[in-house]
């Protein structure tokens, strides 16, 4: 059974439905992200988990034991604001013990393990500093540290890294996966920057509207988005609305505009009118003669080590991504060829359905 | 060149405050000069107030038990006030923060609403309350719990009270003003590290909004060491404090210089005092407030 359940979450405020029914399990010391955009519903889910707003319906359950009724201060899960939420008037050292006093730990073992955490954060230096003499990378490292030295069963994130600035924020990703995959806590983390939640994740649950659309490993849900508002929320994407017109065992043909693509459709259950969404990484420019179809280049943008083009096309603009290879790139006005495996057309049905 | 235009820009800021300025030098400045000069002159009974420099009022207030038994009332019933304001204010302003509208709006206005008040208006109200046969012992006599009424009207406690409820406005506000800046995420972390909801508030909210305490603290203290109205009234003939003790002076006694000497000592005082305090809080709190 897994450690942590959330059954039927649901909080309205008034005739708002703020999380709708959320069902998820987590297994011990997994990493799970719960990704989406603003409003969605992510930081009142969290809550609920932590104790702070009470369910309208649904239970929490940690560990086999039913935590719905259970008061924050008793729920013995590690917390980690937005804010950092440090206490102020408390040099780090008295932030991270803070926890072990209140589970009244001895004095030298306090001690110990303040500075053990501390270590593992890289910030055994800075006991005796107050909050504000940190930086924001190590004020959040000191969250972490004190949300962690409680050794809790349960580890929630809430955008933990948004105040960071870019180049911190990736090294603090790396360091907090590996932290975490150190002390093996569960670990839920809620954001709504996706290449956080996947490169840092084993599973990620995309919310929309204070609903779950779609839980499932990172690759998974990126390759295999289940609608639109996944693939669409998750990377970059080429959303083209086409009509099903023919149907050969595992493929169909979509057409989209005046030209058509083959696509899989391994269990049969596309019809009709649908969306055809492909990764701008999932298509190739070539010379006009080779390509599948023929497009003009309108715009290209250089990112390093990559490029990313606009490009016109019979079936709408599209965006492709190359890899920078060194050699000389297509340019604004060139004609070209746009060419792709069949692997990497995802077709959905047109309208997301709920269930 | 230069010289000129710089003197040209600093010019302006001076002809914009003066107004205020000359205001504040005549209305402020000059009569606290004036009873300055006034204290160090003498008096007699038949002839009056003599011109000179001498100090005999300030060694008459400084030798005379009478006046001594004023000043330490006065600073007693001020350090008392303070405690009390702090006590109940702090909790007060803290139940005001946790409030939802519109419930909110309506406390903050009953706490505030006072003020808008006359203070006289308001102490002659808290003696028809606490007077021998006011509200509050004829009810309770009523009641049947006490045969003799309580005595609070020309007692300390019975100034104290008033005062508390005078001044306490002053004391919610300046709290309200710290709780307003405190993140809730951190109340919300210290609950899931374990603590009660007391322990939060005692280790983590208060320490927090500790200089509004202090500095609501020192408006409190300030205001009743001067306060006038309130000991006149609910203090009697016999209770007083330095204010009432400055008024006698000048108005039943005449004897101008010795009020004047009473006003600046009460001044001096308030000012050592006040100043003191704020420099062993500033020492206890630099390190974590700045
Ligand atoms: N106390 C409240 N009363 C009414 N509505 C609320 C309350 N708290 C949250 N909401 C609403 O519930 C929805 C979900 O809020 P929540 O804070 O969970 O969003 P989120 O997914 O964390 O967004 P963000 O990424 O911006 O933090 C929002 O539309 C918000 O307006
Ligand atoms: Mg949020």
């Amino acid at each position: 059974m897994s450690f942590l359940r959330l059954e039927g979450l649901v909080k309205r405020y008034g005739d708002f439905t703020a999380v709708d029914n959320v069902e998820l399990s987590v297994e011990k010391g997994e990493f799970v992200s719960l990704l989406g955009p603003s409003g969605c519903g992510k930081t009142t889910t969290l809550q609920m988990i932590a104790g702070f707003e009470v369910p309208t319906q649904g239970r929490v359950i940690i560990d086999g034991k039913d935590m719905t009724d259970v008061k924050a201060s008793q729920r013995g899960i590690g917390i980690v604001f937005q804010s950092y939420a440090l206490f102020p008037h408390m040099p780090v050292a008295a932030n991270v013990s803070f926890g072990l006093e209140m589970r009244k730990v001895s004095k030298e073992e306090r001690k110990r393990r303040v500075m053990q955490t501390l270590e593992l954060v890289h910030l055994q230096d800075f006991a005796q500093r107050f909050p504000r003499e940190l930086s924001g990378g190590q004020r959040q490292r000191v969250a972490l540290a004190r949300a962690l030295v409680i050794e809790p069963e349960v580890l929630l994130l809430d955008e933990p890294l948004s105040a960071l600035d870019a180049k911190i924020r990736e090294d603090m990703q790396i360091e907090l996966r590996s932290i975490q995959q150190k002390v093996g806590t569960t670990t839920i983390l809620v954001t709504h920057d996706q290449s956080e939640a996947m490169s840092m994740s084993d599973r990620v649950a995309v919310m929309n509207e204070g609903r779950l659309v779609q839980v499932g490993a990172p690759y998974d849900a990126y390759e295999f988005p289940e609608d639109l508002f996944v693939s669409n929320f998750l990377g970059k994407t080429n959303l083209l609305e086409g009509k099903v017109t023919a149907r050969n065992g595992g493929e169909v043909k979509v057409r989209i505009g005046e030209a058509e693509l083959e696509a899989r459709d391994v269990d049969g259950s596309i019809d009709g009118r649908v969306n055809v969404s492909v990764r701008p990484e999932k298509l190739h420019l070539t010379t006009p003669q080779d390509g599948a179809l023929q497009g003009r280049v309108l715009t290209r943008i250089f990112l390093g080590n990559h490029w990313v083009y606009q490009v016109q096309s019979p079936i709408g603009r599209l965006l492709v991504t190359q890899q920078n290879t060194g050699q000389d790139s297509a340019r604004e006005g060139e004609e070209v060829g746009i060419s792709w495996s069949v692997d990497g057309i995802r077709v959905l049905a047109a309208e997301a359905d709920h269930g | 060149m230069a010289e000129i235009s710089a003197r040209r820009r600093l010019l302006p800021p001076y002809l914009l405050s003066a107004p205020a300025l000359l205001l504040y030098l005549g209305l402020f400045m000059a009569p606290l000069a004036m009873t300055l000069m006034l204290s160090f002159n003498s008096f007699d009974f038949y002839k009056g107030i003599l011109p000179g420099f001498s100090f005999v009022n300030y060694l008459e207030v400084v030798t005379d038990e009478y006046f001594h038994e004023v000043f330490l009332r006065t600073f007693g019933i001020s350090l008392a006030v303070t405690v009390l304001c702090a006590l109940l204010g702090t909790p007060e302003a803290y139940i005001l923060h946790r409030m939802r509208n519109p419930w909110k709006s309506l406390f903050m206005l009953a706490i505030l609403g006072p003020l808008l008040i006359s203070v006289v208006v308001r102490t002659l109200g808290w003696a028809l309350l606490i007077g021998d046969s006011g509200v509050l012992n004829d009810a309770l006599i009523g009641a049947g719990l006490i045969d003799e009424p309580i005595r609070l009207i020309f007692t300390t406690t019975g100034v104290i009270i008033a005062l508390v409820h005078v001044l306490i406005p002053f004391m919610v506000l300046s709290v309200w003003a710290s709780l307003q800046k405190l993140d809730p995420a951190v109340e919300q972390a210290g609950l899931s590290l374990g603590a009660s909801q007391f322990t939060v508030l005692r280790r983590i909210v208060v320490p927090q909004v500790m200089p509004g305490v202090l500095s609501g603290s020192l408006i409190v203290f300030a205001l009743t060491a001067s306060a006038f109205a309130t000991p006149a009234i609910l203090g009697g003939r016999r209770l007083k404090v330095v204010a009432t003790t400055a008024y006698d002076e000048y108005l039943n006694t005449l004897n101008w210089p010795l009020g004047a000497a009473i006003a600046v000592l009460l001044l001096i005082a308030n000012v050592i005092i006040i100043a003191t305090y704020n420099k062993v809080i500033e020492k206890k709190y630099a390190q974590a407030f700045q």
